[in-house]
């Protein structure tokens, strides 16, 4: 599975990364470092890459295959 | 129609309170409403006269809030000049999220042409993000983390001071001084002025809901705020460096493409940083500690298991939202969820029915401690995003954490129903207070 972080709808909210402390950090403003990357999701963080993306306020966050 | 500095125009006869079944009625009762239906074909929208200032039966704006979300999905208020109201989750997101349709120039939607201008709240892009760059780093995860000892020894030492006393109104004893002392020592001011800052910011708040009484006192807090931060700048001025800590010195070191902050930039930026940051939060912590106080197996669940509090945080931020809505003004005509909006048409976004809509969430109308994937809109949406959303969390976390520690089991003082400020800004309880067993 992988994570992408579409750049111009994050806006900081600060929800991704409170769900998943081991997968995705905060840069000096709050937002996710990873914005308009997409990385790859460890086996044991795929439940909390999911919780991530349900929790963004901003539907920035898209899980793919 | 005389309309104050912020305020919501005269009050008519309130009909928030009413069953359920009388809001499909059109109701015209304010003959002084600027509003003429002539003017305007609706396209068949349905037509009401709200005025959503007056002060309530505590949880009553909820109420309303969802009666108005179920009976239509959005309909045209004729209080003041007009405005369309959203009532629903699908919409409200999309007011937020198309920030080039929806401007932010007025907030207030009974009140289009504001004579006041927060920045960056009011600010839209092509400047805002540019502003919200300056202050960002100040109220960042990071930033709250380095910030929480401090915050949790000004959270204990009022919840240790209140204690022995075995009860205390919990608005007036914590919840306006706690989020304004770690306000203070997050942007580098004395806590010891949280004494000027509670009164002022009380006095702003009952003018902003709309009271027409308190319009005089909210202009004079104004003013308040105002000379505190202008001798706040003077004394820093001649600094060759910003003071660290200091947000008012880091300000005046600051630049906006390449100059410097402007003075009236600076004063509207602080202003509407002490405005938003402490009101807010200090609502929230009294609906949550209403429901903390009511919910005994709530309190227990908290105790036993401390790392659900920020899943019981983020729950209380959805199910008790105290924007009840958020205004934008229309910036071309356009074809929106259903209606014909025009340019310079207000519309008001009801943020506080969305975040129960059953058509977003599960069980919407339940408070559920540990809901998860729960990406409620309480501190907005879009990049109007509230500025100071980590510090909020932050505290009302250690609030609770504090509170629960050293005060596990309270209750109501009172048989007497709670009463809530209007909606016009920001639901509030006016009192709460609580009783608990002194141990020691």
């Amino acid at each position: 599975m992988r994570l992408v972080v579409d750049g111009a709808s994050c806006m900081g909210h600060g929800r991704c990364y409170q769900m998943a402390p081991d997968l995705l950090s905060y840069d000096d403003e709050g937002y996710v470092t990873i914005r308009d990357q997409t990385i790859d999701v460890p086996a044991g963080q795929i439940e909390a890459a999911e919780d991530a993306e349900g929790t963004c306020p901003e539907q920035a966050i898209t899980l793919l295959p | 129609m005389t309309v104050g500095l912020l305020g919501g125009g005269p009050p008519p006869p309130s009909s928030v309170s009413q069953a359920p079944s009388r809001v499909q009625e059109i109701e015209v009762t304010d003959t002084a409403s600027q509003y003429q239906t002539a003017e305007r074909d609706l396209g068949g929208c349905p037509v009401m006269h709200r005025d959503f200032a007056p002060e309530q039966a505590a949880g009553c704006h909820w109420e309303l809030a969802e009666e108005l979300r179920e009976t239509s999905p959005v309909f045209f208020n004729t209080f003041a000049q007009g405005y369309w109201v959203f009532t629903r989750h699908d919409a409200v997101r999309d007011i937020y999220k198309t920030p080039d349709l929806f401007s932010s120039e007025s907030i207030t939607p009974w009140q289009p042409e504001p004579i006041y201008r927060f920045v960056p709240t009011q600010i839209d892009a092509p400047d805002h993000i540019k502003y919200r760059r300056i202050v960002n780093p100040w109220f960042s995860p990071r930033e709250m983390e380095a910030a929480e000892p401090r915050m949790r020894e000004l959270c204990r030492r009022l919840v240790e001071e209140v204690e022995p006393a075995g009860g205390c109104d919990f608005v007036s004893g914590f919840a306006l001084r706690f989020p304004t002392e770690a306000f203070l020592s997050v942007v580098g001011i004395d806590p010891a002025d949280a004494d000027l800052f509670v009164p002022w910011v009380e006095d702003f708040f009952r003018g902003f809901s709309g009271d027409p009484a308190g319009l005089e006192a909210m202009a004079k807090a104004l003013d308040g705020i105002r000379g505190y931060w202008v001798d706040a700048l003077e004394e820093r001025r001649a600094d060759p460096a910003p003071r660290e800590g200091d947000l008012a010195s880091h300000l005046l070191h600051s630049t906006f493409e390449d100059r410097p902050l402007t003075d009236a930039e600076l004063l509207d930026m602080l202003t509407v940083l002490v405005l938003a940051g402490l009101d807010t939060t200090r609502a929230t912590l009294g609906y949550i500690f209403r429901h903390l106080a009511t919910h005994p197996e709530d309190r227990r669940r908290l105790i036993d298991d401390p790392e659900l509090i920020p899943s019981f945080v983020e729950e209380a931020l959805r199910f008790y939202t105290i924007v009840f809505g958020d205004g934008r003004k229309v910036t071309r005509d356009v074809e929106f969820h259903g209606v014909h909006l025009q340019r310079g048409d207000m519309v008001y976004a009801l943020v506080s029915g969305a975040n129960r809509d059953p058509r977003a969430y599960e069980r919407a109308d339940e408070f559920v401690i540990d809901r998860k994937r729960n990406n409620h809109m309480g501190f907005a949406n879009g990049p109007h995003r509230c500025l100071g959303a980590h510090l909020a969390r932050r505290e009302l976390q250690l609030a609770v954490e504090e509170w629960l520690r050293v005060i596990p089991d309270f209750r109501i003082a009172t048989d007497e129903e709670l009463s809530e400020r209007g909606g016009g800004a920001m639901m509030t309880l006016t009192s709460l207070p609580l009783v608990w067993e002194v141990t020691s």
